[in-house]
């Protein structure tokens, strides 16, 4: 494999639970195949267990869970149980964004909530271009 | 007994159905008032047909919203059906049914068929004696369409793509391809006795930036595995795409190649209309502006030569429409139609051309896969993403091709994925779009999605 292919990350990415959002999880992809990622989209109506299978399937790098309907909570809060039944070969950065909850939300109770839960970056209706640029941040922080 | 004949009976053998009588359905149809089929109503009305869409899950509401539409001088009248039914959950639609019933609450949204039965519902069909159209979103419609038929709904809606793609992330695509042959063959049956069955694709597929090539290829493919059947009338759609000249032109092409390839097929006698969707994307927060979509809509309806219009509302951004408000945007496109005298004939050569060229172009393809049948040859050619959806949920969807909106608004493509179109046709595409320096395409895609609001 040639050098230009082995510094791109791969990540995997898809819409948690019972969740049709379908614009949200495409503009998603397009937005990491513009930024050069090798992606993954498990699509729409996806569960955590199979995000882990495809993290290890694929050896990703990152894990993208996208949430719109607000019932994110209810579908993730077992990460950190489930991550234990899993050895990734590699150090996985663990995302979350979209609307995670259901009306007004308080950013200072949610997001160490979900990082309690096993995610390292939580993004609560923050714009995609800017969440994505924090997510490639940590990633060159970590890999240089 | 023909093999048809045996899956009917066992298909409409069901803990949820009433004792079917096929003699009796037969005979019902055989008689039935010609103010019930729209094939009918569209051969002598001689002006666009109003259709809303709207249904409620007790008997009561669905026959107070049909007043309130004939009272707003509707043509057509819908029969949306509950997502329970949809999905084949006939359990829970009856539960539902029952609380909804008890409570005078709506807890479906729609009007769960299948459990109301047909000797039930023939009697609101008949009392109203008006083309019904039954719109639902099923992969496996078998059972519901015996019974809208039965029922004396004579329009049926969707296709194994259409209701399919935009609908399902994981239901088989072939699955759904048998499934659909079966309702044609039976609306073809019950075509022979009376006026013919009305046969309706869903143009709108995913309703976000759908180019018109592909909407095109995709009315034309479920026309012909409807006609093959022996269909004898069938709908083509499209929606808004946001550009009046695109709607213009892909009206032209799309009449023109429906009646090209029902011709060349051997289906020249087949009755084809076109029908037309008002803005099938977000609409606006405020009602006025709503009103203004609606009313330009409906101007873009009568520049196209549509045979029928599906109505939106004013409410159409808050959720389910009440009837009143359902009912007002019936009287308010009646109204419009009504001073649309005198429309100049637009078009422009150059683009119809243009999308001609590309809609052959994938059909060709399509048409020359090795398979043996129709529906074979679709189906590979879904597989092969040489149709394929943009914003399509479906696993099976090659969810390659990108499309944003040029200068006049019209939808391009960006990025053609494997659709078998000419490097000319994808250039003449290209060259269209200008997108600004420095902007991400996803940017784009978000801004020309969101054009109503």
């Amino acid at each position: 494999m040639g050098s230009m292919t082995t510094n791109r990350k791969k990540i995997v990415t898809g819409v948690v639970g019972n969740d049709v959002h379908v614009v949200a999880n495409r503009l998603i992809e397009i937005s990491l195949k513009e930024r050069g990622f090798d992606v993954y989209n498990l699509g729409v109506n996806t569960y955590l267990e199979e995000f882990l299978d495809a993290v290890l399937e694929t050896d990703a790098d990152v894990l993208l869970v996208s949430s719109l309907n607000g019932e994110a909570e209810g579908w993730c809060r077992d990460l950190n149980i489930l991550k234990s039944n899993y050895r990734f070969r590699k150090e996985v950065l663990f995302v979350i964004g979209g609307n995670l909850t259901v009306g007004e939300a308080d950013e200072d109770v949610l997001v160490p909530k979900f990082k309690r839960y096993g995610f390292d970056l939580v993004f609560h209706q923050k714009d995609l271009n800017e969440a994505l640029d924090e997510v490639e941040a940590v990633l060159s922080e970590r890999f240089s | 007994m023909s093999l048809l004949q045996r899956e009917r009976e066992s298909i409409t053998r069901n803990e949820y159905v009433d004792r079917f009588d096929f003699d009796e359905i037969e005979a019902f149809v055989r008689n039935a008032s010609k103010n019930l089929f729209i094939s009918h109503r569209f051969a002598t009305a001689g002006k666009m047909l109003v259709q809303p869409r709207g249904g409620f899950p007790t008997y009561e509401k669905v026959w107070k919203l049909y007043e309130a539409f004939k009272d707003a001088g509707v043509d057509v009248l819908p029969l949306t059906i509950d997502s329970n039914t949809r999905l084949n959950d006939y359990a829970t639609a009856k539960k539902m049914l029952a609380l909804s019933e008890a409570n005078d609450e709506d807890m479906l949204n729609g009007y769960p068929l299948i459990i109301h039965g047909y000797r039930t519902t023939r009697k609101m069909m008949s009392h109203f004696d008006t083309p019904v159209s039954l719109r639902h979103g099923t992969p496996d419609a078998r059972l519901l369409v015996e019974v809208a038929l039965a029922s004396g709904i004579f329009e049926i809606e969707g296709g194994p793509i259409t209701y399919l793609l935009p609908y399902s992330k994981n239901f088989p695509l072939d699955k759904a391809f048998l499934y659909w042959k079966y309702v044609e063959k039976v609306c073809a049956h019950y075509s022979t006795f009376n006026e013919p069955i009305n046969r309706e694709s869903f143009g709108p597929l995913s309703a976000t930036l759908q180019p018109p090539v592909i909407v095109i290829v995709i009315q034309l493919l479920e026309m012909l595995l409807s006609l093959e059947e022996g269909v004898k009338s069938f709908s083509v759609s499209f929606s808004q795409t946001g550009s009046m000249l695109q709607d213009i032109v892909t009206a032209k092409v799309l009449k023109k190649l429906a009646r090209d390839y029902a011709g060349r097929f051997g289906y020249g006698d087949a009755q084809i209309h076109l029908v037309y969707h008002q803005w099938m994307g977000a609409f606006p927060y405020d009602k006025e502006y709503s009103d203004a979509l609606i009313t330009a809509s409906t101007v873009i309806a009568a520049m196209v030569g549509a045979d029928k219009i599906i109505t939106k509302t004013r409410n159409e951004a808050f959720g389910i429409p009440t009837k009143e408000a359902n009912a007002r945007a019936v009287a308010g496109v009646q109204y419009t139609l009504g001073m649309l005298r005198g429309l100049p004939d637009a078009g422009d050569d150059e683009e119809e051309a243009h999308l001609e060229r590309m809609v052959r172009e994938i059909m060709e393809a399509v048409l020359n896969d090795d398979a043996d049948t129709l529906w074979r040859k679709t189906f590979n050619a879904i597989k092969k993403g040489y149709i394929d959806i943009p914003f399509s949920p479906h696993v099976i969807n090659a969810n390659e091709v990108i499309t944003v909106r040029d200068p006049q608004s019209n939808i391009r493509i960006i990025e053609r994925g494997s659709l078998p179109i000419s490097d000319a046709s994808y250039r003449y595409e290209k060259a269209k779009i200008a997108l600004p320096e420095g902007k991400k395409v996803v940017e784009k895609i978000i801004e020309d999605i969101g054009i109503m609001l």
